[in-house]
């Protein structure tokens, strides 16, 4: 017997398959309930800003990570820069984002704090950085947990830079990005 | 002008501090869809939040 199909009560069928390999091996289900994580129901995405955008002096911004280097469950829009889990769980959200040192008009030392925004309102400051002659940036994490249906998250950004027009964000993969993953069902 | 500057202009008084994440009480934000700067947050403890008129 390659597979064991298990069928739905009124539709649906789940097969558990053996791979086309030699070899035997062994899965064993954790002795607890729960609902086991398969790459089809885990979502992942990463993206970043792609296009130069200015960062306005003094304002909470979202950013815009508008190109998407992947995402598994097309649950990221670049059209509103949002990230919307379809999966109820908790996710691990990384971004790291820096601002341009120069051509901004920035005078004095520099700062740069960036936010988690869940539902619109800002739920946790990631990391400010403060003082900078140059180039700020920050790398952050959290581990948040989202419905799956209605919750999402963005990132917004604040900087004393470039008065009064504001400063660059460093655009392209090298130097932004925002990506999440679950690791674990709710 | 930016939203940032008419409200100066309102308030002279006023300094970036005043717009500054945790120790200001005023808070702009932008949420990058075509409709510019708003205020967010007013807390401030005397001055009273502009109306649409005087940011006009």
């Amino acid at each position: 017997m390659s597979s064991i199909v298990i069928s739905g009560d009124t539709s649906g069928a789940i097969t558990l398959a053996a791979p086309a390999v030699s070899g035997t091996n062994t899965a064993t289900l954790p002795a607890a309930t729960g609902t086991v994580m398969v790459s089809g129901n885990m979502p992942a995405f990463n993206a970043y800003v792609g296009t130069s955008y200015n960062l306005a002096y003094n304002v909470t911004t979202k950013v815009p990570f508008d190109t998407k280097v992947f995402d598994t469950n097309t649950n990221f829009s670049t059209t509103n820069n949002r990230f919307t889990p379809t999966v109820a769980g908790y996710y691990l959200i990384n971004t790291f984002l820096g601002i341009s040192g120069s051509g901004g008009g920035q005078t004095g030392s520099l700062g740069l704090v960036l936010n988690l925004y869940k539902n619109g309102t800002n739920f946790s400051q990631l990391g400010n950085v403060i003082g900078v002659s140059s180039f700020p940036g920050l790398n952050c994490s959290i581990l948040v947990y989202a419905n799956g249906t209605t919750d999402y998250f963005e990132i917004w950004a604040y900087s004393n830079a470039g008065n009064p027009s504001g400063v660059p964000i460093q655009n392209g993969q090298t130097y932004s990005s925002f990506s999440a993953t679950l690791v674990r069902s709710a | 002008m930016t939203l940032l500057e008419k409200i100066k202009n309102i308030y002279p008084s006023l300094t970036d501090e005043d717009f500054f994440p945790i120790i200001g009480t005023i808070k702009l934000e932008n949420a990058n869809d075509g409709k510019g700067d708003y205020i967010a947050v007013w807390n401030h403890p005397t001055l009273a939040k502009p109306t649409d008129e005087e940011l006009a």
